[in-house]
C-alpha cells in the first residue's frame, strides 16, 4: 500500500546562526538574559569565564522575555555593539 | 484510478498501519486510518476546488510548510470527513498568526494546547457538538477535527515531545481539544461576530490548558456564579498569575449564561465583572512569584492592593458550551499569546 507522507517540505528559518568568530581576543561580548530562573547566574559566569580565558569582552547585557520573540530594537543593539551574544538558557 | 508513487511511501499491506508510521516518528500513539492517495485525494474534495498546493501556513519550530494537502494527510490519519477539512485548514492558518505565538506556545515547558471553538453554519452542517459533554468522548467532527490539528503540528510543525515540544507532563488536551459554540442556547449573539469576524461560519484557536470546572448548583444572581468563575481564575497555580496581562476563555452552560442574561447582563458585562473580582492582593502574589512578567505599575503595588488577573476586561472571553447543568469552564491561556478567529474558508 503507498501512503502519503504527512510532514511535508520544511522552508529555510527566517533567520540562522552567525559564524563564530575564529579568535575572540579582543572582541565584544553580549548576553542576552531571557530571565529563566538563574539564567543571569550562569550567563554572567559563563561570559566572565570566557573574557578571562579569551580576552575577550563583556560589553552589553540584555533583558528579554523567554516566552516571546526578542524585540528588534534589542536585537538591532546586539548586532552593532557585540560579535558574540551568549543567551538561551532554560528553566 | 493509476497514482503516481514517487513521493509516496510503501508500508506494508497487512501490517500495523499504525506501526508503519510510527517508524518515521508519525502518529500520537492512538491507531491511524492510513493517508491513502485516494483517501487524501477525497478529504481534499472537503476544499472545493482550492489549490492542494497552496501553502496556507509555515509552522515553527520545524518551519514547515502545511499546504492543503499536507493537512488533509494529517485530517485523513486522524479519522475526519472531507466536511471537516475547511475548519482543520483555518485553524491552522490561525496558528500561523504572530500574535498566537506557536513558537512559544511549542517551545513552553507548560501543558498548553491549542482549544478550537467553531461558531456558526458549520458547527451544524459538520455536525460540531456544543452541547451535553462537548468537552467530552462521543462526537466524530470535534475528536477528529481537534485530533487533526494536533498531528499537524506534530508532523508538519515538529512539535514532537522533547525536540519541538518540551511540556514537563504534557496533557491530555494535546490529544485533541475541540468544541462548538452552543448558540442555540447562548442568550447573546454569536462569539465570532463579537471580536469581529462576521462570518457564516468561524473557529477560534486558544491556546490554553484544559478546562477548570466551575460549579454552582443553586444561585440565581449571576455575581454569585461570576464569583465562582472569578476564584476558578484566581488559583495561583495557573500560568496567568505571574503574568497578570493574558486571556481567560470562559465557557459558560446554557444554564449560568441564561442567569447572567435574566438579569439583564450582556457579554460584556460578565466579561468587566470578572475583571473586577477576579484579583489577589499585589502581596499574595509577590510571595509567590520571584519571577514575574508584569507591567512596570504593578511593580509598585502595596502588598494589600487588590491586582488584576489579566491586563483588560477584553482579555476576559465569555461564549456559551455544554448542555443541561449547571456547570462552565474556566480556560486559562499559556498567558504569552492571543486567541485568533478566523473565518472557516477552504
Amino acid at each position: 500500500m503507498y501512503v502519503h507522507r504527512p510532514d511535508g517540505p520544511t522552508c529555510a528559518p527566517p533567520a540562522g546562526l552567525a559564524p563564530s568568530p575564529p579568535v575572540l581576543a579582543g572582541r565584544r561580548i553580549g548576553i542576552l538574559d531571557n530571565r529563566k530562573p538563574n539564567a543571569d547566574v550562569l550567563l554572567n559566569r559563563l561570559a566572565d569565564r570566557l573574557a578571562r580565558r579569551t580576552g575577550a569582552v563583556v560589553t552589553l547585557v540584555e533583558v528579554k522575555n523567554a516566552a516571546v520573540p526578542c524585540e528588534d530594537q534589542v536585537l538591532g543593539r546586539l548586532a552593532e555593539e557585540v560579535e558574540l551574544v551568549l543567551t538561551g538558557t532554560a528553566d | 484510478m493509476s497514482v503516481d508513487t514517487t513521493n509516496l511511501l510503501e508500508i506494508p499491506d497487512d501490517g500495523d498501519v499504525t506501526a508503519s508510521l510510527a517508524v518515521h516518528g508519525w502518529g500520537d500513539g492512538l491507531p491511524m486510518v492510513a493517508p491513502t492517495p485516494e483517501r487524501v485525494a477525497e478529504m481534499l474534495s472537503g476544499c472545493g476546488g482550492a489549490d492542494p498546493d497552496e501553502v496556507v501556513a509555515v509552522l515553527p519550530p520545524r518551519f514547515g510548510e502545511a499546504s492543503r494537502q499536507t493537512i488533509a494527510v494529517s485530517a485523513v490519519m486522524a479519522g475526519c470527513r472531507p466536511e471537516h477539512l475547511p475548519v482543520v485548514v483555518s485553524a491552522v492558518r490561525a496558528l500561523a498568526r504572530p500574535e498566537l505565538n506557536l513558537r512559544g506556545v511549542n517551545a513552553t515547558t507548560h501543558c498548553v494546547a491549542p482549544l478550537l471553538v467553531v461558531h456558526g453554519e458549520v458547527a451544524r452542517t459538520a455536525g460540531y457538538n456544543g452541547g451535553l459533554g462537548a468537552f467530552g468522548p462521543g462526537n466524530r467532527a470535534n475528536a477528529a477535527t481537534g485530533r487533526a490539528v494536533r498531528l499537524v503540528l506534530l508532523h508538519v510543525a515538529g512539535a514532537t515531545p522533547g525536540d519541538g515540544d518540551a511540556s514537563t507532563q504534557g496533557g491530555p488536551a494535546k490529544y485533541g481539544y475541540c468544541v462548538a459554540e452552543n448558540l442555540d442556547a447562548s442568550p447573546w449573539a454569536g462569539y465570532a461576530p463579537s471580536v469581529g469576524v462576521d462570518a457564516p461560519s468561524a473557529v477560534t484557536v486558544h491556546c490554553g490548558e484544559a478546562p477548570h470546572n466551575v460549579h454552582d448548583m443553586e444561585s440565581d444572581h449571576p455575581a454569585r456564579i461570576l464569583d465562582k468563575v472569578a476564584s476558578a481564575m484566581t488559583t495561583t497555580a495557573q500560568n496567568n498569575a505571574c503574568i497578570s496581562q493574558g486571556e481567560y476563555l470562559v465557557a459558560l452552560c446554557p444554564e449560568h449564561a441564561a442567569t447572567c442574561a435574566r438579569a439583564g447582563w450582556s457579554r460584556r458585562d460578565v466579561s468587566s465583572y470578572l475583571f473586577q473580582q477576579a484579583r489577589l492582593p499585589a502581596g499574595e502574589l509577590t510571595r509567590a512569584f520571584d519571577l514575574r512578567a508584569w507591567a512596570p505599575w504593578m511593580e509598585h503595588l502595596d502588598d494589600d492592593a487588590p491586582t488584576p488577573m489579566t491586563s483588560h476586561p477584553g482579555n476576559i472571553r465569555i461564549l456559551v458550551v455544554g448542555g443541561a447543568g449547571k456547570h462552565s469552564s474556566v480556560v486559562p491561556s499559556w498567558g504569552m499569546t492571543r486567541s485568533v478567529t478566523l473565518p472557516v474558508e477552504p
